[in-house]
């Protein structure tokens, strides 16, 4: 049984073409997806489909066995706590602490009193601590989020969404705003995530040779359809040249490298 | 040698016409009434000669007369607890509407409605709403806390609104991503990364409702120092009174600014 299961999906800004044209695939427990296409191709509003941030114009996304097409307020709730989702621009608030804005991903399992004052249990606060343990941020757990670096905020915006317990992690451009060696420790951190936790990962990616090295799976989307859906070692420059609607050269493509590590 | 065209820097369009117009036809306004000025008889010199000496009185030799210092600083008090009250009051009324005005966070339609009424609060003057709620209370302080109170909502409502809509779109998308709802979402977010805004826009509001609330207490009869410098001018002509009471309230609006200054400072670290 697949932990997600996206049916005949499309999605229709106004009277706009469609920016995503009936999209099928499933996901399995465990697995590590990149989602790659040009700018504009509806990476973004795929994910943002499947905890309905952006409302489906037909078809059906399932998770855990359960259609989400048409959820009350109360069960949306229910579902979009289990599934984390970190940001190109990391989202979090600037003024408070790094552990509240961490705490902030258990607003969801909590009473709209409890998340209003900010109580949370011993057990909360002791398990964000836990989080940020393992992600190196203990000393920076009563700095203000303003005064992190790219590569800190975007591992507290992991921790925030790690604290929901989710059982998948949508990932939007994490890389896309960070410099090299911080955009390395950030796909190191999910692929730890995905291996240790074992929690399902679909990460957005703009680079192409970072998806090839991470995920154990690509999806190429152009103009809102799947141009392919294979193992990052059975594709090769014609195929991702099919996805970007790019001319042979006109890409940043290394693939020899790729191929003498895989 | 060939003659090069000249280069224009400022090409005629309609708005350097309609604008050198405007400033052409206001100096000749201006001209035309300084020459047909009624004087009543009253010379120009030695008019500006006796404003000197009203200032004069006014400012170099201020002193009580009609009432006592403790008296004084009485009204000076309830003139700040006037304009402190519907400060507060404006500011409580602004914070629930505010965040139902925001379209980052309410539906289009309930934004659309509330600005639009607040904006006619807002278009009728503050003295006016006093007039206007002093139909039904009277005039005196109940009608000027009423009217104050419900301009400073207009104005904070608008205010704090548009606070609320230049916050980041990500971090609510967040929250909301989490499953949080819209009152956690609300002061998880929306309020921690908005407070400075907030609280400049009270402190600016507190100011001007002081000022208001000295024209009120004369104007309105809500009594404090205002009462006492439409006493002390229309009734006593006692300019060395008013310089005391001018100067009782220079002092507070320089303390209050210094206030405001420091604890918005201590807020941004």
């Amino acid at each position: 049984m697949p932990l997600l299961k996206i049916e005949q999906l499309s999605k229709r800004y106004g009277t706009d073409k469609y920016a995503l044209d009936t999209i099928d695939f499933t996901v399995d427990t465990g697995e590590f997806v990149a989602i790659i296409g040009p700018s504009g191709a509806g990476k973004s509003t795929l994910l943002r489909c499947i905890n309905h941030m952006i409302p489906m114009t037909n078809g059906d996304v399932w998770f855990n066995d359960t259609s989400t097409k048409a959820l009350s307020a109360h069960k949306l709730r229910t579902h979009r706590t289990q599934i984390g989702m970190i940001f190109q621009h990391y989202n979090l608030v600037n003024r408070l602490s790094v552990i509240e804005n961490v705490l902030h991903g258990r607003l969801g399992y909590k009473s709209t009193v409890a998340g209003v004052m900010g109580w949370y249990s011993d057990a909360e606060k002791a398990q964000a601590v836990e989080i940020l343990q393992n992600l190196g941020l203990s000393e920076q757990m009563y700095k203000r989020c303003d005064q992190l670096s790219g590569g800190q905020k975007q591992r507290v915006g992991i921790a925030r969404a790690l604290i929901q317990n989710p059982k998948l992690l949508l990932c939007d451009e994490p890389i896309a705003s960070l410099d090299p060696s911080a955009a390395k420790i950030i796909m190191d951190t999910l692929k730890d995530i995905n291996q240790r936790l074992g929690i399902t990962i679909i990460v957005n990616l703009h680079q192409v040779d970072v998806a090839m090295r991470y995920a154990q799976r690509i999806i190429g989307i152009n103009s809102g359809k799947i141009i392919c859906d294979a193992p990052p070692h059975t594709l090769n420059p014609s195929i991702i040249h099919e996805v970007y609607g790019s001319e042979a050269g006109e890409l940043i493509l290394d693939f020899g490298e790729q191929n003498a590590q895989a | 040698m060939q003659s090069t065209p000249k280069i224009i820097l400022r090409p005629w369009n309609t708005a350097t016409v309609i604008l050198r117009i405007t400033i052409i036809s206001l100096i000749v306004i201006t001209g035309y009434a300084f020459t047909t000025f009624n004087t009543r008889g009253v010379d120009f010199w030695a008019g500006v000669d006796m404003l000197g000496s009203n200032f004069q009185a006014l400012l170099l030799s201020p002193q009580l007369k009609n009432i006592t210092v403790a008296v004084m600083v009485h009204d000076l008090f309830i003139t700040i607890g006037l304009g402190f009250l519907t400060t507060i009051f404006g500011a409580a009324i602004a914070l629930g509407f505010a965040l139902l005005a925001a379209q980052n966070l309410s539906p289009r339609w309930l934004t659309v409605i509330i600005k639009g009424i607040t904006a006619f609060v807002r278009a009728v003057p503050t003295v006016l709403w006093v007039l206007i709620f002093a139909v039904s209370a009277g005039l005196g302080s109940v009608a000027a806390v009423l009217g104050m109170t419900f301009h400073s909502a207009g104005y904070l409502i608008k205010a704090y609104s548009e606070s609320f809509e230049e916050i980041d779109h990500g971090t609510i998308e967040a929250l909301k991503a989490s499953g949080a709802n819209w009152w956690q979402i609300v002061f998880q977010a929306v309020l921690p990364s908005s407070a400075t805004a907030l609280l400049s826009w009270t402190f600016l509001r507190f100011e001007i409702n002081f000022s208001t609330a000295i024209a009120m207490g004369a104007a309105a009869g809500a009594g404090g120092i205002g009462y006492d410098m439409f006493m002390a001018s229309g009734y006593y002509l006692n300019l060395h009174e008013m310089g005391a009471f001018t100067y009782a309230v220079l002092a507070f609006a320089i303390v209050l600014e210094a206030g405001a200054t420091r604890y918005k400072a201590s807020l941004r670290k």
